[in-house]
C-alpha cells in the first residue's frame, strides 16, 4: 500500500496529533530572528493510503472514519452537476432576498440541517462495526456538536414525524452506494451562507460512494415542491482525515459574531 | 524537505479555504479590503469555540489606549496548524495584521500575529512568510 500526502489537511481541524507524526518527522523551523519571519509551527499533514475503499467481512464498503467536507458550505449552487439548475419559486425567492447574514442559523450556533456541512471534521460510525450495519451515525464536531442517525435496518419513515433539523433518515445499499432518504425537516435551517431556503416539504436523497480509501462522494438531490420549481442535484466530496479526532465544540461558549454580521448573506 | 513541502502545500490549501473555516460568513463580518495593522500588548487570550480570540491594548496617536478584539480560527483548526493554547500569552508584545470588522467595532480577523522577536504565531498562509 502506498501513501500519498493529503495536501489540504490543514484546511480543517484535528485535535489528536500523535497519530500523524509522519509529516512531522522533521523539527519545526527554528524561531526566527526579528524580521526574518520563519514559520515556527509544524502543521499537521495526515497521509491517506492510496488504496481502494475498505470493506467489511460481508463485502459492504466501510464508511467509518473522520471526514471533512461532503456538502455545501458557501453556496449550494457551487455543487450543481452539469445541466442542473436551481429554480426558486417566487415566495422562496422573496424569502431568500429578505434574509440577513446575522439570521443564519449556523452563525447563531444552531444546526446546519441537511445537506449543509460545517467546515469542521465529522465522523461516520457504523453499527454493528463489522457489518452489515443496521445504523449509521454521523457525529459532527461543529456546528453544532450534534449527530445524524441513519437507519439501515429496513424500516420506513413514520407517518407522524415531528419536523426536526436533521429529519428522519433511512438508508439502503445500491451496489457500493449508500442511498439515504431524509424527510421530516423543519424549515428553519439554510442550505448555505447564501441563504437558500426550503420548506417542510423538503425531501433529500443522498448517494454516498466511497470511491477510494480517502474519498467519499456525495450526490445530493433536493426535492422541495414548496420552495423550488423542480428538483436539483449537487455533488460534493468528503475527504478522509486519518489521525484527526473530533474536538469538543460548544458554539455558544463564546459566539460574539452575530451582532457584527452586516447586511444580506454573503460568503 | 519532504515534510516542509507538504506543509507548504497544506498551507496553500488553507489559504484558499481560509474564509470558509468559520461558522459564519467571513465577508459580511470582515472587510478584506480594510486591512488593519495593530501593535500592542496582549491582555487576554480566549481558547474557546466557535473562535479562539485574543485582545490587544493598542496605543492611539493621542496617547489613549484601545482594547481590540481579534478573531482566530477554532481551537481545533489552530491545533491542526501546530498551535497550542499557550502559543500566545498575556503580556506578549505583538504586531497584528488583519481585516477590520464591518460593524465599526474595535474588532478584526487576525491574519498574521508577529511577536517582538519576529516569530509568527497563528500564521495562516504562505503570504505570511
Amino acid at each position: 500500500m502506498t501513501v500519498r500526502p493529503l495536501a489540504i489537511a490543514v484546511a480543517a481541524c484535528c485535535a489528536l496529533h500523535t497519530a500523524v507524526a509522519v509529516a512531522q518527522s522533521e523539527p519545526p523551523a527554528a524561531t526566527s530572528a526579528a524580521g526574518s519571519g520563519g514559520l515556527s509551527n509544524p502543521a499537521i499533514v495526515p497521509e491517506v493510503p492510496d488504496a481502494p475503499p475498505p470493506r467489511l467481512p460481508d463485502g459492504t464498503v466501510d464508511l467509518t472514519g473522520i471526514w471533512s467536507g461532503g456538502g455545501p458550505i458557501g453556496n449550494i449552487a457551487d455543487g450543481l452537476l452539469p445541466g442542473e439548475e436551481i429554480v426558486l419559486l417566487p415566495d422562496s425567492e422573496a424569502l431568500m432576498k429578505s434574509r440577513l447574514s446575522r439570521d443564519d442559523p449556523e452563525a447563531n450556533c444552531l444546526p446546519t440541517g441537511v445537506p449543509r456541512i460545517a467546515p469542521y471534521p465529522w465522523r461516520i460510525v457504523q453499527h454493528p462495526p463489522h457489518g452489515p450495519a443496521t445504523h449509521l451515525f454521523f457525529l459532527f464536531e461543529g456546528n453544532i456538536h450534534s449527530y445524524r442517525q441513519i437507519f439501515v435496518d429496513g424500516r420506513g419513515h413514520p407517518d407522524d414525524l415531528d419536523p426536526t433539523w436533521y429529519g428522519h433518515s433511512i438508508g439502503h445499499w445500491e451496489d457500493d452506494t449508500l442511498v439515504v432518504e431524509t424527510i421530516g425537516f423543519n424549515d428553519l435551517f439554510w442550505f448555505d451562507f447564501a441563504g437558500h431556503p426550503h420548506t417542510e416539504q423538503l425531501r433529500v436523497i443522498e448517494r454516498y460512494t466511497r470511491t477510494s480509501f480517502g474519498t467519499l462522494e456525495n450526490e445530493i438531490t433536493i426535492i422541495d415542491p414548496g420552495a423550488y420549481a423542480k428538483p436539483f442535484t449537487v455533488k460534493y466530496t468528503a475527504t478522509l482525515r486519518p489521525g484527526w479526532e473530533l474536538m469538543e465544540y460548544i458554539c455558544n461558549e463564546n459566539n460574539q459574531d452575530v451582532p457584527h454580521l452586516i447586511g444580506p448573506p454573503g460568503l | 524537505m519532504r515534510s516542509v513541502t507538504l506543509a507548504a502545500a497544506a498551507l496553500v490549501a488553507l489559504l484558499g479555504a481560509r474564509h470558509a473555516v468559520a461558522h459564519h460568513s467571513f465577508a459580511t463580518q470582515y472587510d478584506a479590503n480594510a486591512p488593519v495593522t495593530l501593535s500592542g500588548v496582549v491582555t487576554k487570550v480566549e481558547w474557546t469555540n466557535p473562535h479562539a480570540r485574543f485582545y490587544v491594548d493598542v496605543k492611539e496617536p493621542d496617547g489613549s489606549v484601545t482594547n481590540w478584539n481579534l478573531e482566530l480560527a477554532s481551537p481545533n483548526v489552530l491545533r491542526c496548524n501546530g498551535w497550542q493554547r499557550d502559543s500566545l500569552k498575556v503580556g506578549d508584545e505583538v504586531l497584528v495584521e488583519g481585516s477590520a470588522a464591518r460593524s465599526g467595532a474595535k474588532m478584526a480577523n487576525a491574519r498574521v500575529v508577529r511577536l517582538a522577536d519576529g516569530t509568527r504565531v497563528f500564521a495562516r498562509g504562505p503570504e505570511d512568510n
